[in-house]
Parts: structure tokens; C-alpha cells; sequence
């Protein structure tokens, strides 16, 4: 399940010596992050000392500890083994509640901002109504309707976040398609089909992959927030949100249950902004 | 006299500003730009015609017409008889390939994420050019051509400089082996020294390969060296069209011998302080009456501000729109 692309594959085209001292740091600091979490999200048995779901009662709510690194909670679960192992789904919602939307909206964004006129007044308006509502609430409200559940997330998330992305391209489509280079294609008598999606989308999809690697931070406290509300990842299973929510009530006693998950999150959602920022560096198209 | 292989005929081109929130309430109309007011020209097979006027007085939109990158408003332009408005399918790629543009910008006429030879296969495979294995074989032609190195071809536009770029452009345009090239304001952004290199390229490419040529620029000088004919343009419309020497020697119109005049004389005895056009180029959005031009005629009369003036002859080959038969020298026609 979790062979899935991962993030740090996108390498600039022209292989040459010297490539990795090129590369912006940022982009550098974001691939070790990731790449570390994606290894420990695939292999999660191989560095969890313990079961995630074994109860222990003879070790319960133990501060962290040489046995216990990050101690363990009111079940005598590890709390490491249980992080390590959540880094799967956690990583998982960060993939597949983004990539439907990313490219939804990244194709009808390009077709919108190339075709303009009637098309674009109604998706401005389709786009206004739905970034009226606040996103957490949207999302909630549809997860209710469909249930709580991963899946549904991922519906959920995809259902509204596709606006984004498409606002970003339709805008950068419509500054590219002015450019004579696009003349130049309607003048060779290429397709319109071939003008936008060979000609302008690589030049419009930047802002939208960067925009998307930081959603996908988001999508992780998305899914850390409906696993604290019941609505993600259902319990036993081992998420960040939902072992933080499993901390709230030994916060006082044993705050090791919550935090460390939430350190987690941090982590994992500053590795996709350091990505992001790296990626924009890298992708910036050079005059 | 050869039929003409592209010609103009009667075209105009309106642009609409979008409407203001103050338009809208007041539901005026958006206003308009008259960019081309029925422009007429012949291109002759093999020739290169010039098209000169100042900022603004339609050259590039009349360029873009005759490519068919804009549809006329009224008027129409035709490629061997056939209206190019009417053609669709297989005879409007036909067409795009026959007519090709070059472009005035070097910085924005090349896809930046493409390297050199991902534009030209593109091109070639498109139009079915050259069978698939030949295509490298014939980038390195193209490239030869155009005096560009082989190993131009893995590069991206950006590691090329304003003439590279723009010898880029000419190579992509003749991958299709047109017939006929429509430089707009081809050098105007390079560097004089730049300049005579593209220029000259353009000018041997088009004998060894009998393109026809229409060139548009404001520079007259560079005009004047590499055209046969050439036609000036005021406010969207053609003023007078004529063989290069018999224009430059002889100008019929008055707005010609002001932009003869106007253009800086490398001899320091026949400067002139004299102002030959008065006054602002007019707001193509609010065009005057009758003449175009005789807001800042130096010869204008009455009949100036109500009747517009067609193009008559003026000698072989020679037309001009006054209703001066000799501006500046004789009465009226």
C-alpha cells in the first residue's frame, strides 16, 4: 500500500556532476525528513520495537524510559511503536487525501484559464461559494454525511480542496496564454489540447506543486483533527491525531502520550514545507 | 504583374475594453480601439513588402490578422484566392503551415521549458514533416541553417542570448517549410550590432529558399534596406504602398514625408528643426473624421475633415490616400 510515489522523486531533467551541490538546502533538508519517514512509514516493523496494539497491563501510563523510549499509555501500548506505525497512515492521508484534488483541479484550472469567457465566470462563481464556508467546517459537515471513515475523508477533502489548485492554474493559465509562445503554437495550427496541456501547464504548474506540498502538511493535520473529533482513523489504530485525543486525559499525568505524536506532525509537516520551498527554488523557471 | 499570393482585403479589427462598474450602471457601451479601419495590401509571391508606421498604428495586429491569430472584424484576408476565415481541418493546418510568424519578443516566443530540439520535433512531427527517424537529421539541418551549433539542440532557451533566441525562431518557422514568413518587428528588441546579423540571415534564407517575406518594423532604415515594396501605415490604415526607392525618393502622402523627415539624417547640413506632423497621434478609440490624417496635416483643407480619401495611383505600382495628387508642391487633385 504504501509503494506510492514518493515525494522527493521529482529530480530536475539534466543530470550533470556537481547536481547535488546545486540543489537549494531547504530542498535537501526536505528529501532527508521525508525520506526518512517515507523508509520508516513502509518498514514500520522494522524499527518498532514493539506491537502497536499489544496491551501490556504489568507496564501502564510508564514515563519514557530505556525499555519505553517514549513511554506508554493507559493500555501499556508503546507510545513509539505506535507513532512509528501511524507515520503509515498519517503518510497515506497526506498522499491520497491531496493527489485527487491536485489533479482535478490542476486540469480543469488549466482548461478554465485557457478558455475564460462564460467558463470562467461560472467556476468564479462555483469557487466563491465554496470557499464561503470555512474548510474544517465543510469537510466535517460532509464526513457526517458519509460516515466516519478514512475513505470518506479522502472524499471529503477531495470534494473541496480540488478549488484551490484549480484557482491557482486557472490564474497562471491566463497570464501564460498571452504570451507569444502560445501565439506561436496557434500560429504552427497546433490543437488547443496540445497549446494547453504541452505548452502552458508546465509552465502554470508550479505554484500549484508547491501549494500542494504544503497541503499535504495540512491534509495531515486535517486528518490528525478529524482522528481527535472520531470522524478520521478509527481507534485502535494506531494516528497521531487519534493518539493525541487518546492523551487528552493524561495530560497532566502522563503528558508523553500526546506529544510525542504531536512532535510528529511538526516534523513530518515541516519536511513538506522545506520540500516545497526547495521545489519552488527549483522549478522556477530561469529567464 | 504576378497575382498577389496574400492580400488584405478592407480589413478591420476592433478592440473591446472590458466595461467599467461605471458603464455598466450608466449602461453605456465598452469602449472601443479601432486597431485596423479597412486596411487593404497585395503580397506578392517572392517579394518582400515592409510595413512601416509608428507605435500603435496597427502593424502587429495587422500581422497577427494575416497569420490568422485574430479574425477580422469585417473584410477578409485571402492566401491564393481562398478566404483564410472560411478554411477549417486539414486546409487551416495547411494554411499554418504555408504562413509562418516569426515573433518580436525573444524572451517570450520560446517555451521556456523546452529545449531547443523538443521545439522543432514538435513542429516537424506535427506537420508530418520528415518521417520519425529522419527528425534528428533534420534538426541539424535547421540548425545549420540558421548558423545555430549542433549542440544547441539540448539546450533550453534561456542559455541563449536575444539573437540566438530569435535565429531559434526562424528555425521553428522554417521547419515547416513555409512559403511565406510574417516577421513582426523581428529585431526591434536586439541590439543594433544583432540586428544586421539576423537580418542578413533572414534576407539569404529567404533567396536560397524563395520565401516570401513580410516585414514589419518601425525602423525605416533597416525597411528601406531589405524591402522590395512597402507600405505605410497610420491610425489602421495603409496611407501609401510603393516600390522602396520610388517611397523613400518620392513620398506621395503626407504623412510619409513626415516620417521620412522625422527619421534622424546621418548628414548634419540637412537637419532640421521643422516639425513636419503637428500634434499627438489621435486616440484610436475616438477616430477623426474624413482623412485620418488631418488633425496633424500640414496641407489639410476643407474636403480633409469630411471626405476619406481612397487610394489612388500615383505612378506604376505606386498608390497613395491624399486628396493631393503632390502634397506639398500642387493644388488639389
Amino acid at each position: 500500500m504504501t509503494d506510492t510515489a514518493r515525494p522527493e522523486t521529482p529530480v530536475p531533467s539534466r543530470g550533470r556532476a556537481g547536481l547535488l551541490s546545486r540543489l537549494p538546502r531547504t530542498f535537501m533538508f526536505g528529501v532527508l525528513i521525508l525520506g526518512t519517514l517515507v523508509l520508516i512509514a513502509i518498514f514500520p516493523e522494522f524499527f518498532a520495537p514493539y506491537d502497536p496494539l499489544a496491551f501490556d497491563y504489568s507496564a501502564v501510563l510508564q514515563p519514557p524510559s530505556a525499555a519505553h523510549p517514549f513511554g506508554t499509555d493507559n493500555f501499556g501500548r508503546d507510545v513509539l511503536s505506535r507513532v512509528i506505525h501511524a507515520s503509515t497512515i498519517n503518510l497515506q492521508i497526506a498522499i491520497f487525501a491531496t493527489i485527487t484534488p491536485f489533479v482535478f483541479g490542476t486540469l480543469l484550472g488549466a482548461v478554465v484559464g485557457y478558455v475564460g469567457g462564460i467558463a470562467e465566470t461560472i467556476f468564479g462563481r462555483v469557487v466563491d461559494a465554496v470557499i464561503t464556508f470555512p474548510f474544517l467546517v465543510l469537510v466535517i459537515a460532509i464526513v457526517s454525511v458519509l460516515g466516519p471513515g478514512l475513505v470518506n475523508m479522502y472524499i471529503a477533502v477531495g470534494l473541496v480542496g480540488w478549488v484551490f489548485y484549480a484557482r491557482i492554474i486557472a490564474a497562471e493559465v491566463k497570464v501564460q496564454k498571452r504570451l507569444d509562445y502560445a501565439d506561436a503554437g496557434r500560429a504552427m495550427g497546433y490543437t488547443h489540447t496540445r497549446i494547453v496541456f504541452r505548452h502552458l501547464l508546465p509552465n502554470s504548474v508550479t505554484p500549484a506543486i508547491v501549494y500542494w506540498m504544503t497541503d499535504m502538511a495540512l491534509a495531515i493535520l486535517l486528518g490528525s483533527s478529524l482522528g481527535y473529533l472520531g470522524l478520521g482513523a478509527q481507534p485502535p489504530a494506531a494516528e497521531w491525531g487519534v493518539q493525541i485525543a487518546e492523551g487528552k486525559n493524561f495530560m497532566a499525568t502522563a503528558w508523553w502520550i500526546s506529544v510525542f505524536p504531536g512532535i510528529a506532525i511538526v516534523i513530518t509537516g515541516l519536511g513538506f514545507s522545506l520540500l516545497g520551498d526547495g521545489l519552488a527554488d527549483l522549478l522556477r523557471t530561469r529567464k | 504583374m504576378t497575382t498577389p499570393l496574400l492580400t488584405a482585403e478592407a480589413v478591420s479589427k476592433d478592440f473591446l475594453f472590458a466595461r467599467t462598474i461605471a458603464e455598466r450602471f450608466t449602461g453605456r457601451p465598452a469602449r472601443t480601439v479601432h486597431a485596423l479601419n479597412g486596411v487593404s495590401l497585395e503580397v506578392r509571391r517572392g517579394e518582400t513588402l515592409g510595413i512601416v508606421g509608428e507605435s500603435g498604428c496597427g502593424k502587429s495586429t495587422l500581422a497577427r490578422c494575416l497569420v490568422r491569430l485574430h479574425e477580422c472584424d469585417a473584410g477578409r484576408v485571402t492566401f491564393e484566392g481562398a478566404d483564410i476565415a472560411m478554411l477549417s481541418g486539414a486546409d487551416r493546418r495547411a494554411f499554418n503551415r504555408r504562413v509562418q510568424m516569426i515573433f518580436q519578443d525573444p524572451y517570450s516566443s520560446l517555451n521556456p521549458r523546452m529545449t531547443v530540439r523538443q521545439i522543432l520535433a514538435e513542429a516537424l512531427s506535427v506537420h508530418g514533416m520528415v518521417p520519425r527517424d529522419r527528425v534528428d537529421d533534420r534538426i541539424a539541418e535547421l540548425l545549420t541553417l540558421v548558423r545555430l551549433p549542433q549542440d544547441a539542440a539540448t539546450k533550453y532557451p534561456h542559455e541563449f542570448s536575444g539573437g540566438q533566441r530569435q535565429r531559434i525562431g526562424i528555425a521553428r518557422a522554417l521547419s515547416v517549410e513555409p512559403e511565406v514568413l510574417v516577421a513582426d518587428e523581428l529585431v526591434s528588441a536586439l541590439d543594433v550590432s544583432v540586428q544586421a546579423q539576423v537580418v542578413n540571415l533572414l534576407l539569404e534564407l529567404q533567396e536560397r529558399l524563395e520565401l516570401t517575406l513580410v516585414f514589419v518594423a518601425h525602423d525605416l532604415r533597416l525597411v528601406r534596406h531589405i524591402s522590395h515594396r512597402v507600405a505605410v501605415m497610420y491610425l489602421g490604415q495603409v496611407v501609401e504602398v510603393a516600390p522602396t526607392e520610388e517611397l523613400f525618393e518620392r513620398p506621395r502622402h503626407p504623412y510619409t514625408q513626415a516620417l521620412l523627415k522625422a527619421a534622424p539624417s546621418l548628414d548634419p547640413s540637412t537637419r532640421t528643426r521643422k516639425v513636419a506632423a503637428k500634434g499627438e497621434l489621435p486616440s484610436p478609440s475616438n477616430l477623426p473624421s474624413g482623412c485620418l490624417f488631418h488633425t496633424r496635416c500640414p496641407h489639410v483643407f476643407d474636403r480633409c475633415r469630411s471626405d476619406a480619401p481612397g487610394l489612388t495611383s500615383r505612378g506604376p505600382g505606386h498608390v497613395a490616400a491624399c486628396h493631393l495628387a503632390n502634397p506639398g508642391i500642387e493644388g488639389p487633385a
